[in-house]
């Protein structure tokens, strides 16, 4: 997760498309619960969001709990599927991005932080989503295989 | 049996860890705990720089293939020269507004000579939704919150906290910024506010005067919050309406939040 995040403020601005940048730390986390399970996947959250604090100004926390909300969800929709469908972890990933951008928006308004207009702000989410979709779907797999690896 | 036992324990987890880290989000948010919030954002600073500079060092090796690359340099070098260049056309065409007024009135002297510190932009905001850079120079090296940041083409921003060796930079593209500015050609006052894509400006109409597109808002130095003279953008659309009290621009920043890389801390100026 450190890695993660270190190359999500230095490096993922190089691969933005159309001015949205990926979110490798949240994209991390989804993998981490869809393989190792919800609580995994919420300890990987809770430490990436910290990270992510502290890259940005303001207060620790807000990312944090966008992303706990995300791994949450993620690891209640990873129980009632196949695991081993592409699909369910795209789409998964893409609901968990709305969700972390929604309660981080939400939390930074109510701590009075700077938030963007919110058209800008529901452009910026689904486009993140959809990037953040498209980067889950080998990403997932990568990380069950080298789990698998890990195991044997 | 045992999915149903697991799943408590999981939103246990859940909801801990969540109010752990609202408690820790609003114990931050506290003014004592600034510099200490500081010193905490700084410790990932050497890592970043580190990955930065090597990121920066493939970029450049990566480029070397293919005359799209040469290109690509030449082409930047030239975007850098044109920024300084409208920058000093810019200035000039202030000056040109500040001396008539001067020659009129006063036997004055402005010049514009500020210490500055030269810091590399190491960390972007995390996420589409934050507007702040960290730069590689903090309190060790003179910065102060508050102080304003600038590069060669105009206004950057505005120092938010500081750690001994890096400091977080709120840029342009904070919604919540406002800065009292000027237009070079007419002279119109008025207010820039930030945001994410083109800046907004409420321009104060005045008779016999009219804002027009391509005049550069610059800073005025009203109410203390920037010093004088500093370009922030061109103003690229202009809606006005003949009863309306304020006319309202469109501003283009001088400066690209994705491809800031140098900036100067302006040392010897901290805005109110």
């Amino acid at each position: 997760m450190v890695v993660a995040a270190l190359v999500q403020v230095t490096w993922a601005h190089h691969v933005a498309l159309l001015g949205v940048v990926p979110n490798l730390v949240l994209v991390a986390a989804v993998a981490i619960t869809w393989t190792h399970g919800q609580r995994a996947g919420l300890a990987a959250a809770c430490l990436g969001g910290l990270l992510l604090d502290l890259e940005s100004p303001g207060p620790l926390g807000p990312h944090a709990v966008g992303l706990l909300c995300a791994a949450y969800v993620v690891g209640l929709w990873a129980r009632d599927v196949d695991p081993s469908r592409w699909l369910q972890p795209a789409l998964a990933t893409a609901v968990a991005s709305g969700v972390y951008a929604l309660v981080l928006v939400g939390i930074d308004d109510t701590l009075n932080l700077a938030v963007p207009p919110f058209d800008v702000a529901l452009q910026l989410a689904w486009m993140t989503a959809l990037y953040n979709a498209v980067l889950a779907v080998p990403a997932v797999p990568a990380l069950r295989r080298t789990a698998l690896e890990a195991r044997a | 049996m045992l999915e149903r036992r697991t799943r408590p324990r999981s939103t246990g987890m859940f909801l801990t860890l969540c109010a752990a880290m609202l408690m820790l989000a609003m114990l931050t948010q506290q003014p004592w705990a600034a510099g200490l919030r500081g010193q905490a954002k700084s410790v990932l600073e050497p890592l970043a720089a580190a990955m930065t500079t090597l990121s920066n060092r493939i970029d450049a090796m990566t480029s070397g293939f293919g005359d799209t690359a040469a290109l690509r340099a030449r082409n930047q070098q030239l975007s850098q020269q044109n920024a300084e260049l409208q920058r000093q056309v810019a200035e000039l065409q202030a000056d040109g507004l500040d001396n008539a007024a001067l020659r009129a009135a006063l036997d004055f002297q402005r010049s514009y000579g500020h210490a500055t510190v030269a810091a590399e932009v190491v960390e972007r905001g995390p996420d589409g939704f934050s507007s702040a850079v960290l730069i590689d120079r903090g309190s060790a090296d003179g910065v102060r919150t508050g102080m304003i940041v600038v590069t060669g083409a105009g206004l950057v921003g505005r120092v938010v906290e500081v750690g001994q060796h890096a400091a977080m930079v709120e840029t342009l593209a904070d919604p919540r910024t406002r800065v009292n500015a000027f237009l070079s050609k007419s002279g119109l006052e008025g207010t820039v506010s930030g945001g994410p894509g083109m800046l907004a400006m409420d321009i104060d109409p005045r008779f016999g005067a009219a804002p027009g597109s391509g005049e550069f808002a610059i800073t005025s130095g009203v109410g203390g919050g920037y010093p004088r003279g500093l370009v922030i953008g061109q103003l690229s659309a202009v809606d006005h309406q003949a009863a309306a009290t304020l006319d309202h621009g469109s501003v283009l920043w001088v400066n690209d939040l994705a491809s800031l890389s140098v900036v100067l801390v302006v040392t010897d100026f901290t805005g109110t």
